[in-house]
C-alpha cells in the first residue's frame, strides 16, 4: 500500500506538469491503475474475500483504465490542432502549488484526524482532490478539465477507500455508472465543441455573462 | 395495501423509461409520439393520485431500495405535477419550434423523439431522486440528473448553449463531488458509531441520529451543503444556474427550475433530518439563512438591469430557492410547512412562467425584453397569462405564492431577529421592482410586432391556467384539503424530526 501512495504523489507531480494532451491521458490511466490496485489490496485486507472484494477494484480496471483513456484517447484522436493553444501559466508554479497541498494534506490530517492509521494515504488523497481543482481551474483546454474532473473523482473515491474501505457495494456500483456517464456526456459535449468553435479551448466560451 | 403501492411504484417508475426507448427507437410518427408522451404522464399522474387516494401518511413503505413516506410522496407529486405540465405542453413547443423560421428541429426530424426520451429520463431521474432510500444513492441519482440535462440543455447544439452545457456540468459535478466527500463523512459516522448495519438507510440512520460523532457530522454537514447547495443554485455556488436556465429549451428550463433544484434541497434536507440532533440547529438554522439572504441579496442587482427574459426568471428562481433556504433553515412548523408549500407553488408558477416566456421569445424572435412591446394589445391572452404568472411569482394574492411567502417572512419575524425579517422583506422589493418594471414594459406601449394574433393555442394556454390556479387553489385550502394537508402536515413532522 505505502509504495502505492507513493506512486500516487509521484503520478500527481507530474500530472501539474504535463501540458500535451496524450500524456495526460496516459497519466490519467495509471493513476486509475494504482487506484484499482489499492482497491484490490483494501478488499483483500478487509478479510471479506470472495467476489466482493474484487468486483470495485475490477470495475476501477475496466471503467477509469481502459474505457475513460480510451474514450478520451479517440476524441483527441480527432482534434488535429493539438499542439496550437498553450496555457500561458507557468507550470513549475502548479507544482509548487502541489507541494503545499501536500503539507497542508499532513497538516490537516494530524488536525481533524489524529489517530487515523493512513496518515499518508490521507494527505496523497488531499493532494489528488486539490490537483483535481486545480486542473479544471487553471487549465483552459476542455480535455485537461475533464482530467481533473477524473483526477478529482479518483481523490474522492481513495478517500472514501481510506475511511470506510470503499462505499455499500449498490452505492459504488451507482457511481461508476455516474462517471461512466459523466465522460460519456463530456466526450459529445466537447465533439460538439469543436464543430462549433473550431477549437476545444474553454477560454472561447464567454458570452453569458451578468 | 402493501403490495398495491408496491404495484404503483412499479408503474410510476417503469411507464415513462419505456416510453423513452419507445421514443428514441423512432418507429412513430410525429402525433403518435405526442399521444403517447401525453398518455404516459396522464398514466403516471394516475397512478400517484392513487397512491396519494390509499397512502397511510402515518405508515411509510419500505422497499428494498424504495423508501415512500409523506415527504417523498410530497415530492413526487410536484414532480408530476410538472411532468403533466410538459406532456401537455410539449407539442405547441415542438410544433412551433418546427414552424418558425430558424426553427432548428425542422432540419433534424429524428431530433424530436430525443427530446422527448431525454425529457421523459430527466424525469425519471428525479422521480428515483425522491423515492431511494438510501443516502448513497440518492447522491448517485442526483448526478444522473445532472448529466442527463446537460444534454437537455446543450440540446440545441448553439454555442451559447454549449458554453451553459459545458459550465452546469463542471460546476455541479465538482460540487457533487464535494458531496460526495460529505456523504462518505457520513458513512465513516455510521461505521464509528453503529457498526455495518444498513449502510447509509436513511430510516435506520434516522433512529440511530443521536449516536454520530459530533465533530464529524459537522464537517460532514459543510461538504454537503456545499455540495448540494450548488446543485441548488445557492448564491456563491449559482455560477452555472442563469446560464443553464436561460440557455435550454423552454420546457427544459421550467423542468430544470421546478423540479430538479428543490430535489437537490430535498436531498440536502434527508442529510440534515441526520446530521441535526448532533450538529445543533442553531448552526444549521444560521447557515440556511445566512446563504439564503445572500442569495436573495445577490438577485437583487442581476433582475434589475437584465435584458434577457429568461435570465431574469432565472435569478427570480434563485431568489426563490434562498427563500426556500430561509424557510426550511429556521426551523419553525409554521415556516417549514411554508417552505415546503413553497416548493410547489414556485414549481407551478415558474413553469407556467417559463413557456411563456419561451413563446414569447420565439415569437418576437428576440431574447432581449426592450424589443417587446404592446402585447396587451396584440395577444390579450398570453399577455393575462404572463400578467397573472409574473404578479403570481413575486407573491400577490391570488397565486399560491403569496401564502408561501407570507408565512416564510412572518416566521422569520416570530423566530425572534426581527433585522433578518426587514433585510428579506427589502431585498424582495427589490425583486419587486426589477421584474415588473421589464414585465410592464413587454405588456404596454405600442406593439412592434407585425402580425398581430395570439402566441398560444388552446392547450397549452389551458394547461398553463391550470397550473396558476392549482397553485392558488392549493395553498389558499391546504388544511382542509383530504389528501393533500395530511401529507403536507406528515412531512413537516418528518423535517422538523431531528429538532424536536
Amino acid at each position: 500500500m505505502e509504495y502505492l501512495v507513493v506512486f500516487l504523489i509521484l503520478v500527481v507531480f507530474l500530472q501539474t506538469r504535463i501540458m500535451e494532451l496524450h500524456r495526460a491521458t496516459y497519466l490519467l490511466a495509471v493513476q486509475s491503475a494504482i487506484i484499482a490496485g489499492s482497491c484490490v489490496i483494501v478488499g483483500v485486507s478487509s478479510g471479506g474475500g470472495g467476489f466482493h472484494a474484487f468486483l470495485p477494484g475490477l470495475l476501477t480496471l475496466g471503467v477509469k483504465v481502459i474505457f475513460i483513456p480510451w474514450a478520451i484517447l479517440r476524441l483527441i484522436g480527432e482534434i488535429k490542432d493539438e499542439s496550437e493553444i498553450n496555457s500561458n501559466i507557468n507550470v513549475n508554479y502548479s507544482s509548487l502549488a502541489a507541494a503545499f497541498f501536500l503539507v497542508m494534506g499532513y497538516i490537516l490530517a494530524d488536525r481533524l484526524l489524529p489517530g487515523t492509521i493512513g496518515r499518508d494515504i490521507f494527505a496523497a488523497t488531499f493532494l489528488t482532490i486539490m490537483t483535481g481543482l486545480t486542473l479544471i481551474v487553471m487549465r483552459r483546454r476542455a480535455i485537461m478539465q475533464i482530467v481533473g474532473l477524473i483526477t478529482l473523482e479518483n481523490g474522492i473515491y481513495f478517500f472514501g477507500l481510506l475511511m470506510t474501505e470503499g462505499l455499500p457495494l449498490i452505492v459504488e456500483l451507482g457511481v461508476f455508472l455516474d462517471v461512466l456517464i459523466a465522460v460519456v456526456v463530456l466526450v459529445i459535449l466537447t465533439g460538439r465543441m469543436r464543430l462549433s468553435f473550431m477549437t476545444t479551448d474553454t477560454g472561447v466560451m464567454r458570452k453569458l455573462k451578468g | 395495501m402493501e403490495s398495491s403501492i408496491s404495484q404503483l411504484l412499479y408503474v410510476v417508475l417503469g411507464v415513462p423509461i419505456v416510453f423513452s426507448i419507445l421514443a428514441v427507437s423512432n418507429l412513430f410518427g410525429k402525433n403518435l409520439l405526442h399521444h403517447l408522451s401525453r398518455l404516459s404522464a396522464v398514466i403516471v399522474g394516475a397512478a400517484v393520485f392513487r397512491i396519494m387516494m390509499i397512502f397511510n401518511p402515518g405508515q411509510p413503505y419500505q422497499g428494498t431500495y424504495l423508501l415512500l413516506d409523506a415527504l417523498s410522496l410530497w415530492m413526487m407529486i410536484i414532480v408530476t405535477l410538472l411532468y403533466l405540465a410538459f406532456a401537455f405542453t410539449a407539442e405547441a413547443y415542438l410544433d412551433r419550434d418546427t414552424n418558425i423560421r430558424y426553427g432548428y428541429l425542422r432540419r433534424f426530424s429524428y431530433l424530436e423523439g430525443r427530446f422527448y426520451a431525454l425529457s421523459h429520463i430527466f424525469v425519471w431521474t428525479m422521480l428515483l431522486v425522491v423515492l431511494v432510500n438510501n443516502l448513497g444513492l440518492m447522491w448517485v441519482t442526483i448526478e444522473a440528473t445532472t448529466l442527463v440535462s446537460a444534454l437537455l440543455v446543450a440540446f440545441k447544439f448553439t454555442k451559447t448553449s454549449l458554453e451553459a452545457a459545458w459550465k452546469y456540468v463542471m460546476v455541479c459535478t465538482v460540487g457533487i463531488c464535494l458531496a460526495l466527500l460529505g456523504t462518505i463523512l457520513v458513512y465513516y459516522a455510521q461505521l464509528q458509531a453503529v457498526g455495518q448495519d444498513m449502510p447509509l438507510d436513511w430510516v435506520y440512520l434516522t433512529a440511530h441520529a443521536q449516536e454520530l460523532n459530533p465533530a464529524l457530522a459537522k464537517i460532514a454537514f459543510c461538504f454537503l451543503f456545499v455540495g448540494y447547495g450548488t446543485k441548488v443554485g445557492l448564491a456563491p455556488m449559482h455560477a452555472w444556474l442563469p446560464d443553464a436556465h436561460s440557455e435550454s429549451p423552454a420546457l427544459t428550463s421550467g423542468l430544470l427550475s421546478g423540479s430538479l433544484c428543490i430535489c437537490a434541497i430535498y436531498v440536502l434536507l434527508r442529510n440534515v433530518v441526520i446530521l441535526m440532533p448532533t450538529v445543533g440547529a442553531s448552526f444549521i438554522s444560521g447557515i440556511c439563512v445566512g446563504f439564503g439572504l445572500l442569495t436573495i441579496g445577490l438577485a437583487v442587482p442581476f433582475v434589475v438591469v437584465q435584458r434577457d427574459i429568461k435570465r431574469m426568471l432565472a435569478y427570480s428562481s434563485m431568489e426563490n430557492f434562498g427563500l426556500m433556504a430561509v424557510g426550511l433553515g429556521i426551523f419553525l412548523p409554521t415556516a417549514v410547512e411554508a417552505g415546503l408549500l413553497h416548493m410547489l407553488n414556485h414549481a407551478l408558477v415558474k413553469y407556467a412562467l417559463f413557456y411563456t416566456a419561451g413563446t414569447i421569445m420565439e415569437t418576437y424572435a428576440t431574447k432581449n425584453m426592450m424589443r417587446i412591446h404592446g402585447m396587451l394589445k396584440q395577444s390579450p391572452r398570453t399577455a393575462i397569462v404572463w400578467l397573472l404568472g409574473i404578479a403570481g411569482i413575486l407573491g400577490m394574492p391570488p397565486i399560491g405564492v403569496f401564502f408561501s411567502k407570507f408565512h416564510i417572512i412572518a416566521s422569520l419575524f416570530s423566530a425572534g431577529s426581527m433585522w433578518r425579517g426587514i433585510l428579506a422583506l427589502m431585498l424582495l422589493a427589490g425583486i419587486v421592482i426589477g421584474i415588473l418594471y421589464h414585465a410592464m414594459r413587454m405588456l404596454g406601449g405600442q406593439p412592434t410586432r407585425k402580425s398581430a394574433g395570439e402566441l398560444m393555442g388552446f392547450m397549452d394556454t389551458a394547461a398553463v391556467f391550470t397550473l396558476l390556479i392549482l397553485s392558488g387553489a392549493i395553498s389558499a385550502t391546504i388544511h382542509e384539503l383530504p389528501f393533500l394537508g395530511p401529507i403536507l402536515q406528515e412531512s413537516v413532522k418528518i423535517v422538523m424530526g431531528g429538532a424536536l
